[in-house]
């Protein structure tokens, strides 16, 4: 270890001089003094995270690219990505922080400096400390660095009410592999023959290395992908099939799809026999979900279901029964996720190549191999959870007792503050987080948030939220900042680090370094081993300065460790050639399937048939047929999704990208326009026991013409969102507070009606 | 040797995701609502039966070149190895070069007030071997740029292995661009 003496020398580099990784320094030319370098870090123009590499000419960000470093990505990078400099020297981002002078929600502002805004939050959360007691404050942050840092800050300020925004995106699918498998799960699109994807649209909700699989897999003659989504996405337009489903009845064609497997006795037996319990439960449960059966809810032919399952069962296990990203389509979700995750393990794709695999992480692989052959990091965040009562009962007790609690169910909040109930919330705290589009109901968001004392707001530009703010703090962009070391391993172990492209251009500040100054000033920073970034890193990285320095040059660290899927016996073999200590693990087939007897998950096998669900939950410890109907008995149902031009809640005012997409008209289909009268352009009402709301009509063929389709992300409300103000319609506010049994997860498909206006 | 270049454009990979689009708009500063290039997707069929054909709309850069024979002060002109290029300079902004393009890939630049349109990235990029910024951005790779001179490049290979179509070929104007059709889905 370097620690003692190194790691002074590090800080000096880190902190004293501009240390400048680049290409040209990689080579071992002059580069450090040169105007021309190129600095590697980490996107943020989404949540994907995609490596990626900065040129900088003259102190001036002139290119984007992907950070070929990571061979997954190469060079490329998407439109978001690109136009990360618009957003970085967009004019009208926020500078400087600002504090309410007029009424919450007035957009009345005195700019102050980040010292007395800083010390004002700091008085105004002490306030409230001693007055309801500290679990009185919300904190919530998209997940990420930020997040982790919040949650730390949250609990060293003694509130358990921390939010992330699971419950407004993955947290039906996590909540399946938690009760399923014990952890998340990855998919190897590239090396499968036979995907079935229902509606994750991976060609709009751009991840670089997932995307560019997908493409591969797609665009491949000999392989086949069939798409199931109401609408005719860009998915659906490279399938080799596309079946235009009933909304929110995906649940209904897996379970006959597993009816017929089981059925015919076409699954894996060994596997299923071996590492798995509950099948015997799931095989009664499934006799009346025949194909027949599903042809009603789903609108599609049960002899689809039988030659589909058929040619599932034939490419196996080198087939994906794909389970999405943002799952929050119907209340069903729960269920929904569970069925294609058994779905997969029916086909005994589990650990092989074309599969799903768990990721291999720095401490899977030193456990594999009996050795420290990866770096592992220490806890930057430290995070004791306060002994209290969460306002949601996340993870503690009551509908959301299978929500983990640190990330909670957002959409419990408006409703805790309205009723006080559980008790008084006066706070919020917001990072990277837009709630007044991304969560359903923002009217009643709206209506409880103007009964805080006191929101803090930290974004990079007056959002919508922000509006609502007392104290609005502006965020250094990605490019302007330094973080922490990520674990992002996949196939194989892998950390990346964001790095600084160029010294803040306004002065700001990012999250990390706002909430450790507030952590200082509240007397709660005592378990921060940190004050710097740098002094972060180096805790992080456990002075480990040659593995800092690739993620300072590379902002992406692998070792290379060949790939390995647990069952595939030649990944195996070869793996034990490399660490022969592993021997010691090998199964008599040859693979390292000891780890399917000690999944996290209670009985430490794969769990058909989850107990602990049933006990408090009666019915829902199996994939069953229930929660599918979406349309609450109006004749439409209104479905969202992404695009590949704007992320969530957060770029529709970039200037290259609102240039690109300014507007979300709504999609409908001929037939139902013409019931209606409506012709393509004009304005119409969509509406429900909720809301009703204005639109523009968009019509196509693309799409059922019982359902209608939203991009997300617009109608905001926020004027000092010049470009973006005021355009298209925000799908969240047609959307219930209702969320979905067990897992808690918001529900973005909804019954509507349409009339003229 | 001169160059032999050609650039690919597959289909069957392209998700019209617009990176191509707005890494050149920063490569090249194109103003506002102008492009040198675009990716255009075009729904058919009648619902359930249907397809989506993408295209690349840039210039394909012509052989045989419209434009560069309808220039009256030669502003437009072939380089060595059959690249057009504007000189700047000799520009007078008459459009008849704008017209003269069957692939509608030229616009006029209201900030220099000259004509402009893709140029492969050749003086940023390509005379420095780097791949032009579209190919190199790509998040799917269904660009592919190369030499055909050179046999064992991957444009060289691929285009001997798969049936191309170059845009407007009954005009004749021999592109350097050429597609790779879509396999899969409904025939558009």
């Amino acid at each position: 270890m370097l620690f003692a003496q190194n790691r002074r020398d590090f800080l000096k580099i880190a902190t004293a001089t501009p240390f400048v990784p680049g290409s040209l320094g990689a080579m071992g030319e002059l580069a450090l003094c040169c105007e021309d370098k190129s600095i590697r870090s980490m996107c943020e123009m989404c949540s994907s995270r995609c490596p990626m590499e900065a040129r900088v000419v003259n102190g001036k960000v002139v290119a984007l690219q992907g950070n070929a470093y990571d061979k997954a990505m190469g060079t490329s990078l998407c439109a978001r990505g690109v136009a990360g400099i618009s957003q970085l020297y967009d004019e009208q981002r926020l500078t400087q922080p600002l504090i309410r002078v007029g009424k919450r929600g007035e957009n009345k502002w005195r700019v102050v400096s980040l010292e007395e805004a800083l010390e004002y939050i700091a008085t105004k959360l002490n306030h409230l400390k001693k007055t309801y007691g500290a679990r009185s404050v919300i904190f919530s942050s998209k997940t990420g660095e930020s997040y982790d840092m919040l949650r730390s800050f949250a609990y060293a300020f003694g509130s358990p009410n921390v939010f992330s925004h699971w419950s407004s995106c993955p947290i039906a699918i996590e909540s399946a592999f938690e009760h399923t498998v014990g952890e998340t799960m990855h998919r190897d699109f590239e090396n499968a023959n036979y995907i079935l994807n229902f509606g994750h649209n991976l060609f709009e909700g751009l991840d670089i290395p997932l995307t560019k699989a997908m493409a591969r897999f797609a665009s491949n003659p000999s392989k086949k992908l069939v798409v199931f989504d109401p609408r005719f996405s860009l998915m659906a337009s490279k399938a080799n099939e596309w079946y235009p489903i009933k909304a929110g009845s995906d649940l209904a064609f897996v379970l006959s799809l597993l009816h017929v497997w089981i059925r015919d006795g076409k699954y894996d037996k060994n596997f299923v026999q071996h590492y798995t319990i509950g099948f015997d439960k799931l095989e009664k449960a499934l006799k009346e979900s025949t194909p027949q059966w599903q042809e009603r809810l789903t609108g599609i032919e049960a002899k689809v279901v039988e030659r589909i399952a058929d040619e599932v069962y034939q490419a196996a296990p080198r087939c994906i029964i794909d389970w999405g990203h943002k799952a929050t389509t119907a209340p069903s979700e729960y269920q929904r996720s569970r069925a294609i995750l058994i779905a997969n393990i029916l086909m005994g794709n589990v650990e092989k190549r074309g599969g799903i695999y768990f990721p291999k992480s720095a401490k899977c692989i030193n456990a594999i191999s009996f050795d420290e052959i990866i770096p592992t990091l220490n806890e930057a965040y430290p995070r004791i959870f306060p002994n209290e009562e969460r306002l949601d009962g996340a993870g503690q007790h009551g509908s959301y007792v299978f929500v983990p609690k640190e990330h909670g169910v957002l959409q419990a909040i408006p409703e805790a503050i309205l009723s006080q109930e559980p008790y008084t919330i006066k706070g919020w705290f917001l990072t990277r987080h837009n709630p007044l589009i991304t969560l359903a109901h923002p009217q009643k968001m709206k209506e409880a948030m103007q009964n805080l004392e006191f929101i803090v707001v930290n974004d990079i530009y007056l959002s919508d939220t922000a509006m609502m703010a007392d104290v609005v703090l502006p965020e250094a962009t990605y490019l302007e900042r330094d973080e922490g070391i990520r674990d992002q391993s996949d196939k194989v172990p892998c950390y990346t680090m964001r790095n600084r492209v160029i010294p803040s251009l306004h002065g700001t500040k990012s999250a990390l370094e706002i909430l450790r100054s507030l952590a200082q000033k509240l007397g709660v920073d005592h378990n921060y081993r940190w004050d710097t970034m740098a002094k972060l890193r180096v805790h992080q990285a456990k002075g480990n300065d040659a593995f800092l320095e690739v993620l300072l040059r590379r902002g992406v660290a692998t070792f290379g460790i060949p790939e390995l899927f647990l069952r595939e016996s030649k990944d195996v073999e070869r793996f034990v050639e490399h660490y022969p200590k592993s021997k010691a693990l090998l199964c008599k087939e040859g693979c390292f399937s000891h780890f399917f007897h000690t999944l996290q998950t209670p009985s430490g096998k794969i769990e058909i048939f989850c107990e602990k669900v049933e006990k408090i939950f009666e019915g829902y410890g199996l994939p069953c047929a229930v929660d599918m109907d979406v349309t609450q008995g109006y004749p439409y149902v209104l479905t969202s999704g992404k695009s590949a031009i704007h992320t969530n809640g957060h770029t529709h005012n970039v200037p290259y990208l609102h240039q690109l997409m300014s507007d979300n008209p709504i999609w409908m289909h001929p037939q139902t326009a013409k019931v209606h009268g409506l012709k393509m352009g004009d304005t119409f009402y969509v509406e429900n026991g909720i809301s009703k709301e204005k639109a523009t009509v968009f019509i196509t063929e693309g799409i059922r013409p019982d359902t209608l389709f939203a991009y997300m992300g617009f109608g905001r409300d926020a004027p000092s969102l010049k470009r973006a103000h005021g355009k298209g319609l925000n799908p969240s506010k047609l959307l219930s507070l209702r969320s979905a049994p067990v897992c808690g997860s918001m529900i973005t498909n909804v019954g509507v009606k349409i009339t003229k206006v | 040797m001169g160059k032999a270049y050609r650039l690919l454009y597959d289909e069957n990979a392209c998700i019209g995701c617009q990176a191509c689009s707005v890494a050149c708009r920063v490569e090249h500063g194109v103003p506002e609502d102008f492009f040198r290039l675009q990716v255009r997707m075009e729904l058919k069929g009648v619902f359930p039966r249907l397809g989506m054909s993408y295209e690349r709309m840039a210039c394909v850069m012509c052989e045989d070149a419209p434009c560069v024979s309808v220039c009256p002060t030669f502003a437009s002109f072939q380089d060595k190895d059959g690249l057009v290029h504007i000189d700047e300079r000799v520009c007078i902004t008459c459009k008849y070069c704008i017209l003269a393009c069957p692939y509608h890939a030229r616009f006029i630049n209201p900030l220099k007030n000259v004509v402009e349109k893709c140029d492969f990235c050749y003086e940023s990029r390509v005379s420095k071997a780097l791949l032009p910024v579209c190919v190199s951005i790509c998040p799917t790779e269904a660009l592919m740029f190369g030499d055909m001179n050179e046999h064992d490049s991957l444009v060289y290979e691929t285009s001997h292995k798969e049936a191309l179509i170059f845009p407007k070929a009954h005009l004749k104007t021999k592109p350097k661009v050429a597609f790779l059709p879509k396999r899969k889905g409904m025939k558009s």
